[in-house]
């Protein structure tokens, strides 16, 4: 016992100091890393985004950054790519700390963009949207994300952010198969529901869904707007006015969708699916069509194998849509000139163009510059509906953590345990305890 | 007979083991796919060749070689600071036998036990209040803290059934109580010491939320918060996520098969004793 402890005895000795050494060491390297601060010297442009690379942002933006180097010859630009959660999760306490960028891409809506604004974490834009006419190529539509009042409510008020793209949604569909089928292209709702009606009498089910994610909300919100008007987004999205959701349009959205789960035309076993199991399907030619976003065309042009296209959700004068995410300028950004100098060559018809040709929906591109024919027409149907007031935003925008409750009511909605009523009941009650009261 | 018994038990194993491989082989199959490819055919296809360009492009695009130093340096500081915390925590309770001992012992555990989203705040607060934030110095401290919550309260009750009999020779040898720890209870106790330091090292390599909230800068981020750049807002690229859930695992798995070998050899060491 006694030699043992004698044995062991020296070797801790040992490996004590190291372990201190290696210790000291490590905390030392630690201490080393702190995040560089500079000053505004007007000398570092630090720039966050969470677009990936090789996507419509991504691109165009990295161009941007090529061009803000070239007319400020003598400034670093420190970009950083960040993940989106990071941001969701994070953005409040950066932004209140010593570590903000100059200039951040951030979610819009209420509880994003309009919660920071309301904290007093954004610079005012205002004064820079007039002076440099970003207002100009956006449309009303456009501009609803931009504005925040002193409530942090969208449609009003002053400007906290600026996009660069826009959103909006439409069918995919896939010309092959179309085509094998011998089904038309519907251009009516009448056509639309007979091309449904051929595919599935062939035993193919023609729309793709994902029930545990946003499609099959998108589905019931696009149906009920083909019934509905202006007024009745606005008293829904930005509370001009109480919503009744039993009305007409509501009621119209729900029972149709809720009549194609039991047709066929969307699977009931779509109900535990995501969205990325839907595009991945749609991709891989199991579905003729696909009710989605904008956000999936440059994904689609570059996977599909077959020959594609999109048509506007027919019979629909609203379409879900809104404008993009937003360039905002923290309160604590060091080098705002700079931020703002990269937010106008964002706006210029060159960068817009290549978000275009990339698969974009650009906000003030130059129409003849747009050369892919695909992206030509994605372009024009979004004009269309920006010009005609036709963007109606999300069904999960009105109310903090509504996202949720649509998403668990309209899977019950598919597999038949909530009837129609039901469903707009629930959906009532959690807008009624959520929205802002006034 | 005894063989006739042994097969199910076999059988039984093999099966949980073909179960717990499963996902890292679909993992794996997957990193090799190109995006066209999984798209097609789905995740369960075999690769038709072998694509590794999610690989490379991952590792450029977060700056990969990096994020492993900060990940290393991290999750090395921790393993090796909790556990040193731990040994003269338990020390205290477990041998020493501090009045209040159970109570101290909850309280551990009750700290173990707080989720870290309680956390994230006060510690943003205080680490930002001494010029922290940002730096991976705050969160080498809070997991050193975190883990030898735990690391007390285990090491603890194997400390409670010490033989006292060695600890009292040793104090009748003339060894204070110092000695007695690093010459007598360290050595003796360094195959559980062992198991806390891989325990330490793998699970902070694997916290996502705090360094996701206190690393603000991709310099000083961690591979798990690396892997989140990949999760776009609507958009994931499935390929190239599992490419990088790859390489997040790899180096844990090294680090593992590296020291389950000495582990084996010090349990070893203290059976011929």
């Amino acid at each position: 016992m006694l030699t043992a402890r004698k044995r062991t005895g020296r070797l801790t000795k040992r490996t004590g100091t190291v372990i201190a050494a290696a210790v000291a060491g490590a905390l030392v390297l630690a201490g080393c890393g702190g995040g560089g601060d500079e000053a505004g010297d007007g000398k570092t442009l630090t720039l966050w985004h969470y677009e990936a690379p090789n996507g419509a942002m991504g691109a165009a933006w990295k161009q941007a950054i090529e061009e803000f180097k070239k007319s400020h010859p003598g400034v670093t630009v420190k970009f950083e790519e960040k993940g989106f959660e990071q941001i969701r999760k994070t953005a409040s306490m950066v932004l209140g700390s010593d570590s903000a960028p100059d200039l951040m891409e951030y979610n819009k809506g209420n509880a994003t963009t309009g919660l920071l604004s309301k904290q007093g974490l954004l610079t005012d834009l205002s004064p820079e949207v007039t002076k440099r006419g970003w207002d100009k190529p956006l449309s009303p539509g456009v501009r609803t994300t931009s504005r925040y009042d002193a409530q942090g409510v969208m449609g009003s008020g002053k400007w906290f952010g600026v996009p660069n793209y826009a959103e909006y949604t439409m069918v995919f569909y896939n010309k092959t198969l179309f085509k094998k089928h011998k089904v038309e292209v519907p251009t009516t709702f009448g056509e639309f529901t007979a091309a449904l009606r051929a595919f599935k009498s062939k035993g193919i089910t023609p729309l793709a869904n994902a029930g545990a994610e946003y499609p099959a909300q998108q589905y019931v919100y696009q149906l009920a707007l083909s019934q509905a008007d202006r007024s009745w987004v606005d008293a829904y999205e930005q509370y001009k006015g109480k919503p009744d959701f039993h009305d007409a349009a509501w009621t119209y959205g729900a029972t149709t969708f809720a009549d194609w789960v039991k047709k066929g035309w969307i699977a009931k076993s779509s109900s535990g699916t995501k969205a990325e199991d839907a595009g991945a399907a749609f991709i891989a030619g199991k579905y003729p069509m696909f009710f989605s976003g904008s956000w999936w065309f440059g994904r689609f042009k570059s996977e599909i194998k077959d020959e594609w296209g999109t048509f506007p959700f027919p019979g629909s004068k609203l379409t879900l849509g809104s404008g993009g995410n937003l360039w905002v300028v923290p309160k604590g950004a060091k080098n705002k000139q700079l931020a703002y100098d990269f937010i106008d060559i964002t706006m210029k018809k060159g960068i817009q163009n290549t978000l275009g040709n990339k698969g974009g929906v650009p906000v003030a591109a130059d129409p003849a510059a747009i050369t892919d024919p695909k992206a030509k027409s994605l372009i024009q149907d979004f004009t269309a509906y920006s010009d005609g007031g036709g963007l109606a935003f999300y069904p999960d925008w009105p109310v903090p953590g509504f996202y949720d409750t649509l998403v668990s009511e309209t899977q019950k909605l598919m597999t038949g345990d909530a009837k129609p009523d039901a469903y707009l009941d629930a959906l009532e009650k959690a807008y009624e305890a959520g929205a802002p009261k006034g | 007979m005894r063989a006739l018994r042994r097969y199910p038990v076999l059988a039984a194993l093999i099966v949980a083991a073909v179960l717990m491989v499963l996902p890292f082989l679909v993992v794996a199959l997957n990193a090799v796919k190109s995006p066209a490819e999984y798209s097609a055919n789905g995740p369960l296809s075999l690769p038709k060749g072998l694509y590794l360009d999610g690989i490379a492009d991952f590792w450029e695009r977060v700056d990969f070689g990096q994020k492993l130093i900060n990940s290393v340096l991290i999750s090395g500081s921790v393993a090796i600071g909790a556990a040193v915390l731990s040994v003269l925590n338990a020390y205290a309770i477990g041998i020493g036998r501090v009045k209040g001992r159970p109570w101290v012992l909850a309280f551990f555990v009750l700290a173990n036990m707080l989720p870290q989203e309680a956390l994230v705040y006060p510690v943003y607060y205080l680490s930002k209040e001494v010029g922290l934030y940002d730096t991976r110095l705050s969160v080498i401290l809070v997991f050193i803290v975190i883990q030898a919550a735990f690391g007390t309260y285990l090491f603890s009750s194997v400390l409670g059934a010490f033989p006292r009999e060695i600890v009292e020779a040793a104090r009748i040898d003339g060894a204070n109580k110092w000695q007695v720890l690093w010459r007598v209870v360290v050595p003796v106790s360094r195959p559980t010491i062992g198991v806390l330091l891989v325990f330490f090292f793998i699970w902070t390599w694997n916290e996502f939320l705090l360094p996701l909230v206190m690393l603000i800068s991709n310099d000083n981020q961690t591979v798990s918060v690396a892997l989140g750049v990949l999760q776009g807002q609507r958009l994931m690229d499935a390929t190239m996520t599992n490419a990088a859930a790859l390489l997040g695992v790899v180096p844990a798995v090294i680090f593992f098969l590296i020291f389950q070998r000495t582990l084996t050899r010090g349990i070893a060491a203290g059976a011929v004793k």
